[in-house]
């Protein structure tokens, strides 16, 4: 039911006109005055207003100012006995729909009315789907806000396209793989990207049906493991479970695949170090029983003593790898306590007494009284030290010396352990840490060993905060450096 | 006709392993002199002038029988005698090839590769057919 405000003086004009308006369905309001009708036309959301133009106190063309300043959906209609072109412009240029002369007949008026609701009836459409339209519009900004803020927090590369291969989306990890710019979306980038992802994303593109999975593969962007991603292409279904689109997930593994081949190679090494001394022995085994060599007693003996050794430092180098893989894993149980280097440091020397003598060695101790003690597990630092010790042993000349200290400075127990045997090359030096490196030369040849020592020291000074480092000259000795912080390990 | 005595050049740095080898070799008749390293190896394969070499392929260093095979067959007189490398490391260098075709001899410089332990009956047939082939030329 259309509202409408009457403004006029005219009593009988107001009831007259609001009779007739009540039959004809309306919901009629009627002000006396333009001050009434400005109360009510601004107060009230009125469809229509019909204004007299002259009014004792307000001026209707005022009255029509006001009503429409504040309700410009508001259809208001002048009527006036005084038309005149000058005062119909001004109405109209006030937002007036039109001009009613007066006086009217009850049809010219219904017939203004109607047009005028229609009028109303459309701008208020209008009025409501501008606002639909601009609720949307803040919603589909704020979720692309939204959507933009989550893709560019994913660490893996994404890269959306159409079916046609064209860009739709990326975020930002994916410009650590391409350059891709906003210039770019709308097109083709199959050719861009590697020919393996394109071809993974072809996949979707040549099936006849919707392929509701994704495929995954490995790729070297970058050869030499510089650079290795895994490659997710997912597809984007459209309503009707169509094809929108591929998703394109790209996750860097460089470091994983680095691990991989670390440990692949590590493998191999340990593989081949077990198969040399097998070897050896076995070649023995086959040559003592094949009654074609026609071996001599002696000569069978000694074979069968050489496989011994082999054997043995076999077992040894799996005893190693075992303590270094229990160690990798951090399932060795320690046994904390305070503990004294030079104690160790004696016992350890104690031990190789008979050695000393038989090479004629001679051993210098500079082991200071009253030194911190040091919280570690018993066991790995006798063996750090007898392993650092014995090398000191094994690899001097004889009539050699050997030289101990232990110092404490700056917070750090030191322990140098000097020798006069065949010293390193640099070359060996840079390597001497590493996993079964041996330095293989003539006086070398006969010392057994399993090549892991070293680096099972190493490990364990390092599990202690501390550290080893070596100094060596060929031909001279060689000096090792154990150090180990006491604030951090107490 | 009594069949001349090849003298053959074993070269490992594996002493138990060289001596094994070379048991099995004197025993198909060859006249064996050994060295334990690249350095060695060199100077008797200079003195000596073996009718062919036999190297172990991992020595001092990864590839140091490589080397060696290398610079014999660039040698005046080691371009024409029989060289075989011996490994039981292809998977940890991984150097994964034989010396069948032209082209990779070419590329290896000797003329077969051995998985150890060796085959004797094999590494004697190939032998053989190495010095038919250089005694031809």
């Amino acid at each position: 039911m259309p509202r409408i405000l009457i403004v006029d003086d005219e009593k009988g004009l107001r009831l007259g006109t609001s009779r007739l308006l009540t039959a004809e369905g309306y919901e009629v309001d009627t002000a006396e005055n333009g001050t009434e009708g400005i109360k009510l036309g601004t107060t009230n959301d009125y469809d229509l207003a019909v204004i007299d133009m002259k009014m004792p106190d307000i001026d209707g063309i005022d009255v029509l100012k006001a009503i429409k300043e504040k309700r410009p959906n508001t259809i208001c209609f002048i009527a006036t006995a005084y038309a005149s072109y000058e005062t119909a412009i001004e109405a109209t240029r006030l937002g007036a729909a039109s001009y009613i002369p007066k006086p009217f007949t009850p049809e010219e008026l219904i017939k203004q009315l109607e047009s005028g609701y229609e009028k109303r009836l459309l701008l208020l459409e209008a009025e409501k789907l501008k606002r639909e339209r601009e609720e949307r519009m803040l919603e589909v900004a704020f979720e692309k806000t939204r959507l933009n803020t989550i893709v560019n927090s994913i660490v893996d590369g994404v890269i959306v396209v159409n079916k046609s291969g064209e860009l739709v989306l990326f975020n930002s990890a994916a410009l650590k793989y391409y350059h891709l710019s906003n210039s770019m979306i709308g097109e083709n980038i199959l050719t861009f990207i590697h020919p393996k992802i394109s071809e993974l994303v072809n996949n979707f593109f040549t099936s006849e049906e919707y392929l509701d999975k994704s495929f995954s593969e490995q790729i070297e962007l970058k050869p030499d493991r510089e650079l290795v991603v895994d490659v997710t292409c997912s597809p984007v279904p459209q309503v009707d479970k169509s094809l929108a689109g591929v998703v394109i997930v790209i996750t860097n593994i460089t470091e994983l695949k680095k691990i991989e081949h670390i440990k692949s190679q590590f493998v191999s090494m340990v593989a081949h170090e077990l198969k040399t001394p097998i070897a050896a022995v076995l070649g023995f085994l086959k040559i003592i029983i094949d009654p074609e060599f026609k071996l001599s007693p002696e000569q069978q003996k000694d074979y069968l003593t050489r496989s011994e050794k082999r054997l043995v430092t076999l077992v040894d180098m799996v005893n190693d790898l075992l303590d270094i893989s229990r160690m990798e894993i951090g399932t060795k149980r320690r046994e904390i306590k305070e503990i004294d280097l030079a104690e160790i440091i004696k016992s350890n020397t104690d031990f190789l007494e008979l050695e000393l003598k038989k090479r004629n060695l001679t051993l210098n101790l500079d082991l200071p009284d009253g030194l911190p003690l040091l919280k570690a597990d018993y066991n790995e630092i006798s063996r750090l030290f007898t392993n650092i010790i014995g090398n000191s042993v094994k690899y001097n000349r004889d009539n050699g010396s050997i030289d101990i200290k232990i110092k404490f400075e700056n917070g750090n127990l030191i322990t140098s352990i000097s020798d006069t045997g065949i010293g390193m090359k640099p070359e060996e030096k840079n390597r001497l840490f590493q996993e079964f490196f041996r330095a293989k030369n003539e006086s070398t040849r006969n010392i057994p060993g399993t090549g892991l020592g070293l680096s099972i020291v190493k490990r364990i000074a390092e599990s202690y905060s501390g550290n080893i480092t070596v100094e060596s000259e060929y031909g001279k000795g060689s000096t090792f450096t154990v150090i180990f912080p006491l604030k951090q390990s107490q | 006709m009594e069949k001349e005595i090849k003298t053959i050049l074993l070269v490992d740095d594996d002493i138990d392993l060289l001596e094994q080898n070379k048991l099995i070799l004197e025993s198909k008749g060859y006249h064996i002199i050994t060295a334990e390293n690249v350095d060695d190896a060199w100077n008797v394969f200079k003195k000596e002038k073996p009718d062919a070499a036999i190297l172990d392929l991992i020595m001092e260093e990864h590839d140091a029988g490589f080397i060696l095979s290398h610079k014999i067959k660039r040698d005046e007189y080691g371009k024409n005698i029989p060289v075989f490398l011996l490994t039981s490391a292809t998977y940890v260098t991984g150097m994964k090839f034989d010396a069948s075709t032209a082209e990779e001899q070419e590329w290896i410089h000797c003329d077969g590769w051995f998985n150890k332990p060796i085959e004797i009956e094999e590494l004697a047939r190939k032998l053989e057919e190495c010095f038919e082939k250089y005694k031809s030329k």
